[in-house]
């Protein structure tokens, strides 16, 4: 590392996020609040997870006339699913709810000031903040991984699929996080703060994604067209981890039936379906349909018999890997960037004087001093 | 000597209004230097502008030789604030409070320690090392609050209105804790509307008013400058008759405005002199033949030297405009 950079890293500061870091976590851990909090959580998931289970094997049982333990893959891969999307909902209420309060509660407790004269940059200050804040809703995902876990004693699910998942999760609690560290410092109240932040949450997930829902219904059906672009569906976590899940799936179920018509390509190959594109929901029944069902009891079969955690046994579903990750990075991405924009944007709020300028461009500074005069 | 704490021609626009409009000062290292004005006179903002946290919109300021627009970090490190409003932190305890400024200041674990000690026994908390900061009393967290601004060991201290809601007897500790900062060689600024608390404690102060500074100095200087009336109380050994003759011959002395007998039978006497003035008076009045009992100046205080200066009467009555 070279002297300027790690100046400039010094700068940024490395002491301060941790001196932020310290503090945080000394109020945030102290007493029984954390543990209570990570019990909950814990117990919440669980509880959900053995429902999900028993409604599983029952229908199993009532619909197949099958022991459940024939289709123990499936009743894994759904109780999988299901916990990744119940998470995806927890954490996108807990990771805004947490960092919502944390700037705009300094500055209700006329806290900020003492912190904007010490030498720690504004980016330690927000960054520190956001970083201990998540931390919390870190430990709570990771509390869950042992209940999650449990999904392997079904079958169905590759650790690398759970580990896709989990990132998913990680990258959803980065980024609603940013979201609502950024509205902290932008509104004076917490409670305005919090408020704004969930309707943003509301805006990224519900909102844009009924927009592309809406843009799909209303597509002419007689012309030959696209799907609206998936973009709209980028902020939408649960929309990845179905991404997630149709990997899971071998593409060959429901959820990747969902991908497939959001990113329009062929849902057993991965193809994209191109110029003459056909609305993958008219055409890929048919061949979906057997290959679906035929798939499906055989891989249950095999699961039992032979390999139960590989879900995609090689030579069943040709073309099947291409299915994984066609979705969900660049949806992951996005949040990332998303997090990344709006973390600079609090950086810049919450630095005291020179708000919205940079240090040495005259250009900038005088088009703001105008304005501000 | 040289300025530690400089400021040229500062000013603080907001929208329509002026909150200070160009204030010179000049604080020199050592100084217990007290900013005096009413509510709203630009104090706060003038000390904001010194601790980095408003940018000037023109003029510059200089804190130990750093501008305070172009080395903002630098300015930080050689200064302590502590705000007119501050809150403290829930859920963390006393040593917690200070240790986690000191590790903001980059300070390393061992000296922290060391530091956290000292500065808890200085300003007399040193049994509440384990409290949580919330549950002590106003004036503990506000003598906290200094400790805090004190960590990094800065050479400059700005207090905004450190002593306000503050009972007297925190206000008595207050001031002999800054006595006590003063001794170890800090510069002290200091902020205030309660004319009373800095006239005893300050070295020099500057008046403000609609964020000008209208005068400025060692309380003396200004007071000598502005010829500002002094209260003369002598005690006249005389009744009836004689006593109204004494009166009569204070009222033709030189530079004496008024003179007047009180209830009391002492003569009360507006004199505009300086002091060696005053004591040529007494002598005067002695060889005159008068049998003067006790002769004293009243100590001109800064609040009716305030007062001349802003130009506001006892009624708070505001005579003059606002500057655009």
């Amino acid at each position: 590392m070279s002297a300027a950079l790690r100046v400039r890293l010094g700068r940024i500061g490395m002491p301060g996020i941790t001196a932020i870091g310290v503090k945080e976590l000394r109020g945030r851990m102290r007493g029984r609040r954390a543990f209570v909090s990570v019990t909950i959580y814990v117990l919440i998931v669980a509880g959900f997870a053995w429902m999900v289970g028993q409604i599983l094997e029952n229908s199993v049982r009532q619909n197949f006339g099958f022991s459940p333990q024939y289709q123990s893959a499936s009743i894994g891969r759904g109780i999988f699913i299901a916990l990744m999307l119940l998470q995806t909902l927890m954490i996108s209420v807990l990771a805004p709810a947490s960092t919502a309060g944390t700037i705009s509660g300094e500055r209700e407790r006329q806290t900020l000031d003492l912190l904007a004269v010490t030498p720690i940059s504004s980016v330690a200050i927000v960054v520190g903040k956001l970083l201990s804040a998540l931390s919390w809703v870190f430990v709570l995902i990771l509390a869950s991984v042992p209940v999650s876990a449990l999904v392997f004693v079904y079958g169905g699910v590759a650790p690398d699929d759970m580990l896709r998942g989990y990132l998913l999760l990680f990258v959803t609690a980065i980024a609603f996080g940013a979201l609502g560290t950024f509205f902290s410092s932008l509104v004076r109240r917490s409670g305005a703060a919090t408020g704004l932040t969930f309707v943003a949450v509301l805006v990224a997930t519900v909102g844009l994604s009924f927009v592309w829902v809406f843009a799909k219904a209303t597509q002419d059906p007689s012309v030959i067209t696209k799907p609206p672009p998936e973009a709209l569906l980028y902020l939408n976590p649960f929309v990845a981890q179905a991404d997630v899940a149709c990997g899971a799936e071998g593409g060959t179920g429901g959820w990747c039936q969902i991908i497939a018509e959001i990113t329009g390509t062929n849902a057993v190959f991965g193809q994209p379906v191109g110029g003459d594109f056909i609305p993958p929901a008219q055409v890929v029944p048919a061949p979906m349909g057997k290959i679906g069902v035929g798939v499906g009891i055989e891989r249950a079969v095999i699961a039992n018999d032979v390999v139960v955690n590989d879900v995609v046994p090689a030579g069943v579903a040709p073309g099947a890997e291409s299915l994984r990750d066609r979705y969900w990075p660049r949806s992951a991405l996005t949040l990332l960037l998303l997090s990344l924009g709006f973390t600079a944007g609090a950086v810049q709020l919450v630095t005291p004087g020179r708000r919205w300028h940079p240090r040495s461009t005259g250009f900038f500074r005088r088009i703001v001093s105008r304005k501000s005069s | 000597m040289t300025a530690i704490v400089r400021t040229v021609g500062l000013v603080k626009r907001y929208d329509r209004t002026l909150a200070v409009a160009g204030v010179d000062l000049e604080i020199e290292e050592g100084e217990i230097f007290g900013l005096v004005g009413p509510n709203g006179a630009g104090k706060t903002t003038t000390l904001r502008m010194l601790a980095t946290l408003l940018e000037p919109t023109s003029g510059s300021a200089e804190v130990a030789g750093f501008s305070v627009g172009r080395n903002p970090n630098e300015v930080r490190r050689v200064l302590g604030f502590m705000p007119d409003v501050f809150g403290v932190y829930d859920d963390m305890r006393v040593w917690e409070y200070l240790d986690f400024f000191a590790r903001c200041y980059g300070l390393p674990a061992s000296t922290r320690r060391r530091i956290i000690a000292d500065l808890l026994e200085l300003v007399d908390l040193g049994d509440k090392r384990d409290t949580y900061v919330q549950g002590l009393s106003r004036g503990m967290q506000q003598r906290l609050c200094l400790a805090h601004a004190l960590v990094h060991d800065p050479k400059v201290l700005l207090l905004d209105e450190p002593a306000s809601g503050l009972d007297p007897r925190a206000r008595v500790e207050l001031r002999e804790l800054l006595r006590e900062l003063r001794t170890l060689g800090k510069t002290i600024l200091i902020s205030s509307h309660i004319l009373p608390e800095l006239e005893e404690l300050c070295t020099s102060v500057a008046i403000v008013d609609h964020g000008r500074v209208l005068a400025s100095g060692r309380i003396a200087d200004i007071e000598r400058r502005l010829r500002v009336g002094a209260v003369l109380r002598a005690r006249i050994l005389a009744e009836g008759d004689g006593l109204e003759a004494a009166r009569a011959w204070f009222d033709v002395q030189p530079e004496v405005a008024s003179a007047a007998i009180l209830t009391d039978g002492t003569i009360e006497v507006g004199f505009r002199g300086d002091e060696v003035q005053t004591a040529g008076l007494l002598r005067d009045a002695v060889a005159a033949g008068l049998s003067v009992a006790s002769f004293s100046r009243a100590a001109s205080d800064l609040e009716e030297l305030f007062l001349q200066v802003t130009g506001r009467d006892a009624t708070g009555a505001d005579p003059q405009e606002v500057p655009a």
